[in-house]
């Protein structure tokens, strides 16, 4: 209905190879940037910094987590760690006068380092026993940082993030902090729609089906899965940054911790591996339907629809949502992602079931 | 030399309005210097589409030229095309007339003895074709017949670096082309002035319904007024979007992506092939769109099924939108304007259906699509105008360039084919066929004085049409002048007129009216595939094949039902009494149908005789071997027993 492609031809392969062929689609990705680049100017800060922000950081993780579980097929649990790497990295690069920008390449290079090493497991072990060597890295990490006063500032401490500015811009008011995020966001979303398109990323799709089989057409996977491992963490180290300085502003290790690994490779399969779309979905679903649920449970029960306890109270939204994931992955294994691949495909052949050229 | 002169007095005698200079290649020369780098014509190649600016154009039919004329191809020579459409044939084609060659084309799958018999009527000695399969039938040719002694072909696949003796490249021959004109100066525009208006450009040929084909030979200066006449009408506008998917053997096909496309600077689109037109078509959108009055009902068809496969909501939609605005249409035509509530839910349904089904097809900017050839059914047209498309009917033969008549886009009638151009005569003689005078109207056939002075008695071409003018002044085309046929009692009625409205049922492909001499009408149906598949499908019959489908008790209810129908609207005395569903379709291949799909009454007469004498012995059911050719040219046999039906007399009608 939306979708109308006739007269859309192509006099060269690199226009007919474009990221987004179909004129209807360019149209929602023109309004969506729009609207994301006016929030500041529309939104109170409450949605502003509250909602808005953290999920287009969530996203960022998602997105760099999903290039290694989606694309290149090595599961990652310990991946809070890698971005509190990250964000340790920065926060003492900052206080030693290291310029911000400086610093969040060396937050990225040294999670991306250390994220390899345990990486290099992954050429050894597959499934399970890699899920394993990767909750290792995150009990590691996590061990380090409480235990090594030198990086957390002691055990319990908080270390608050130095005022900094970026490219000039101080980072003091929340719209610039907001389109630092909304920055670093649409640059691993743009790295990532092409990196699909380029020899590495269908090098790292083949190890994902099948490493040998990779091997024998020639793809090295130890070459292939270190290189996945670098850059998933390079970009999860300075995603942890970029939430610390943005949104955090101050960090503690619980900030890191082991749920956080599971929720990133929750909303990376509730929004579907290996997707863009999907990690936007999948870090707004984790992040924000827990809180819409909360706010609808606890405003039913103060329209007197029913009575429950506070206590109860806390656990009703956490069930829904649990109930909601089991859904998901039972309906639609394949996430929000081909949710939205599906209600797109209904209109693209409007009004027939098929496409009909 | 001296004969020459007078010849080409004689021919500038005949049309002393035409200007001399005034020819394609003047045209092609015209827009390469006014517009050299607007696209002229696209191809769809391997996925992209591949564009040809004038300049490009006109540079490439120069240089072919050049270097056919080294070849030894000069004035009056004719040339054989064989293909699908083909930039390059095309290029070559006016390379050709710009040397005061004719270009003889012929369709693609023309068998290889009717490509001999071509070869030996028109004396052909240098052949233009596209691909190796091309190239391959005209050697077998070449080894019965001596000719053609040089084969150009454009496609390499197949041929490149193995090309047997006296076969070309298009590429070879092109740039041995460049070569000489830059080695003379001078050459180029020397060339350009070659042609004259009074040149014959192109020989085409009729479909050869009874017997041979004729040579039709049409000059510049036909062409071009049958062009700008149409223009006139509102018929064409400059700068169309041109898709060129017909036949080039066609004369529409040499007119529309031709003639007009030099005249009024078309864009002309390419398909890859056949088989991917409508999806190409989809890609382009053109602004122009031609197809036979069949094509137009199988998209029809096509969007039935799309629609009764569909989901229940889009489903539930299209049908209130869709008989909405068939409703809508229909008071239009009587001359009823909608009212603003339906103006606005037809705004609505352009939103929901209307818009995206013209997307889905590739139609959504057609300004002007065209149908003509036969009769068009009531529901097809019906059916695009309520989409919001101004399907419009012409008339016109390849001897007047097909383009004599057309309807308006203001006063449409789904009976009448229009009024005649601006600059063209029609008038109905006596016995009440239709004559044509103009400047469009050809000089006479091809080395056939005799058909010639038939045809052009009194200066008028007799089309061998039956037809009469309305009140309104509209013509309408009642058939063929020598089809009609009589019963034994003496009922007059034309057979093509009875097919053609039971054609209009999407289950019917073909069928064969049968009832000269005889005591009553009868009919041989096949039945379309696709469309009876789907209803089978739907209905719970099952099938292997065609002919298991077409025997089949439901299918024989469903064309009785059809038959039934037709038998209501006829006067008494005309109704068709008994049918049989024939097991296989007619194919050009066994000479059942010409290649544009027009029945052949004496070899469908011959080769069925048998079930003709059951139907009119009244059995119940006959067993029968059908001959059938396969493409390779070998022969076979499918045997069936086939069921023929007996139709309750209609009311008025006879039994």
């Amino acid at each position: 209905m939306f979708y109308r492609l006739a007269g859309v031809h192509h006099t060269r392969y690199e226009t007919a190879r474009a990221l987004w062929p179909v004129p209807a689609d360019r149209w929602q990705v023109a309004i969506v940037a729009l609207l994301a680049l006016a929030a500041p100017f529309f939104l109170s800060s409450l949605y502003l910094g509250s909602y808005l922000l953290p999920w287009l950081i969530w996203s960022a993780a998602a997105l760099s987590l999903t290039l290694l579980m989606g694309l290149a097929g090595q599961l990652h649990f310990g991946f809070a760690a890698v971005m509190a790497i990250g964000a340790y990295s920065s926060i003492h690069l900052a206080r030693f006068g290291v310029p911000f920008e400086l610093a969040l390449i060396g937050a990225g290079l040294t999670a991306a380092v250390i994220g390899s090493l345990f990486g290099a497991a992954a050429l050894r072990v597959k499934g399970l026993y890699l899920v394993m060597a990767t909750l290792a890295m995150q009990y590691l990490v996590d061990w380090v940082i409480i235990n090594v006063p030198a990086i957390s500032g002691g055990a319990q401490a908080t270390l608050r993030t130095p005022s900094v500015s970026f490219l000039f811009i101080p980072l003091d008011t929340l719209s610039a902090r907001y389109y630092l995020a909304l920055g670093w966001v649409a640059l691993v979303a743009i790295f990532f729609l092409n990196v699909k398109r380029t020899s590495f990323g269908r090098a790292l799709v083949a190890i994902r089906d099948k490493d040998f089989a990779a091997a024998v057409i020639g793809v090295d996977p130890f070459r292939y899965k270190l290189m996945a491992f670098f850059t998933s963490s390079f970009m999860g180290g300075v995603t942890g940054a970029v939430l610390a300085f943005c949104y955090y502003r101050a960090v503690t290790p619980e900030q890191f911790s082991f749920n956080v690994s599971i929720q990133l490779v929750a909303m990376v399969l509730v929004g579907g591996l290996g997707s863009v779309i999907g990690g936007f979905l999948g870090a707004g679903f984790v992040l924000l339907v827990p809180i819409i649920l909360t706010n609808l449970v606890a405003g039913m029960a103060a329209a007197g629809w029913f009575t429950v306890s506070s206590n109860l109270l806390a656990h009703v939204p956490l069930m829904i949502y649990g109930a909601l994931i089991i859904g998901f992955l039972l309906f639609e294994p394949l996430g929000l992602a081909k949710i939205y691949d599906n209600i797109r495909k209904y209109f693209l052949v409007w009004p027939f079931r098929h496409s009909r050229s | 030399m001296q004969l020459e002169e007078t010849k080409a007095a004689d021919a500038a005698r005949l049309h002393p309005g035409w200007k001399r200079d005034d020819h394609l290649l003047a045209l092609l020369a015209r827009n390469a210097r006014e517009r050299p780098t607007e696209v002229a014509m696209r191809e769809r190649d391997h996925g992209i589409w591949q564009e040809y600016s004038w300049a490009e154009y006109l540079d490439t039919v120069v240089s072919f030229a050049a270097g056919l004329e080294e070849k030894g191809v000069g004035p009056e020579d004719l040339v054989l095309v064989i293909g699908d459409n083909r930039p390059n044939l095309y290029f070559s084609m006016l390379g050709a007339i710009c040397l005061r060659a004719i270009p003889s084309p012929a369709y693609p799958d023309t068998p290889p003895e009717e490509i001999v018999g071509q070869l030996k009527r028109e004396g052909i000695r240098v052949a233009i074709a596209e691909d190796q399969e091309q190239v391959d039938k005209l050697l077998g040719a070449r080894e019965s017949h001596g000719e053609p002694r040089l084969i150009i072909y454009d496609d390499p696949r197949g041929l490149a670096g193995k090309e047997p003796e006296g076969v070309v490249a298009f590429t070879s021959l092109l740039a041995s082309g460049r070569e000489r004109l830059q080695r003379e100066p001078g050459l180029r525009e020397a060339l350009l002035a070659r042609p004259s208006v009074h040149d014959v450009a192109i020989l085409l040929h009729s479909s050869g319904t009874t017997g041979v084909p004729k040579g039709i030979p049409l000059k510049h200066g036909h062409m071009l007024s049958g062009v700008r006449n149409a223009a006139a009408a509102g018929y064409f506008q400059q700068g169309e979007v041109h898709m060129a998917y017909l036949p080039i053997a066609w004369v529409g096909d040499f007119i529309f992506s031709v003639a007009a496309a030099l005249e009024l600077r078309f864009t002309v689109n390419i398909p890859e092939a056949q088989e991917t037109a409508l999806h190409d078509l989809r890609e382009i959108a053109p602004t122009l769109y031609f197809s036979s009055p069949r094509a137009w009902s199988a998209m029809l068809t096509r969007i039935q099924v799309g629609i009764a496969e569909s989901t229940p909501f889009k489903r539930w939609l299209y049908d209130r939108f869709m008989p909405f605005a068939l409703d809508l249409e229909r008071a239009r035509l009587d001359g009823r304007k909608p009212g603003l509530l339906d103006r606005l839910r037809h705004g609505l349904g352009e939103l929901l259906v209307y818009g995206p089904i013209k997307d889905q097809l590739g139609l959504s900017r057609v300004e002007r699509p065209y149908t003509a050839g036969e009769a068009i059914g009531e529901d097809v047209f019906l059916f695009f105008r309520a989409l919001g498309l101004n399907l419009r009917q012409f008339y016109g033969q390849t001897e007047n360039c097909a383009l004599a008549v057309a309807q308006a886009p203001e006063d449409i009638s789904l009976t009448t084919v229009g009024r005649p151009f601006p600059g063209v005569e029609v008038r109905i003689d006596d016995s009440g066929e239709i004559l044509v005078r103009g400047d469009n109207v050809f000089d006479g056939y091809f080395e056939d004085d005799a058909a010639s002075a038939k045809s052009l008695r009194g200066g008028w071409l007799h089309t061998g049409d039956a037809g009469q003018f309305d009140e309104d002044g509209q013509l309408v085309v009642l058939g063929r002048v020598s089809e009609v046929v009589h019963t034994r009692d003496g009922t007059r009625y034309i057979p093509t007129y009875l097919e053609n409205r039971l054609k209009f049922s999407q289950f019917v492909k073909d069928v064969c009216i049968v009832g000269a001499g005889r005591d009553f009408l009868s009919a041989i149906v096949c039945i379309d595939l696709h469309a009876a598949g789907q209803w089978a499908q739907e209905n719970g019959v099952s099938y292997t094949s065609y002919a298991e489908l077409s025997q089949s008790p439901a299918i024989y209810d469903l064309v009785q039902g059809i038959v039934g129908k037709l038998n209501a609207m006829l006067p008494a005395g005309l109704s068709i009494s008994r049918f049989v569903n024939l097991h296989k379709e007619f194919d050009p291949d066994d000479g059942e149908v010409t290649r544009t799909r027009k029945l052949r009454r004496d070899v469908i007469d011959q080769r069925y005789a048998k079930i003709i004498e059951a139907v009119y012995a009244g059995d119940e059911e006959i067993d029968f071997e059908a001959q059938i050719t396969y493409e390779t040219g070998q022969t076979g046999v499918i045997a069936r027993k086939l069921s023929i039906r007996t139709l309750e007399p209609a009311t008025g009608g006879r039994g």
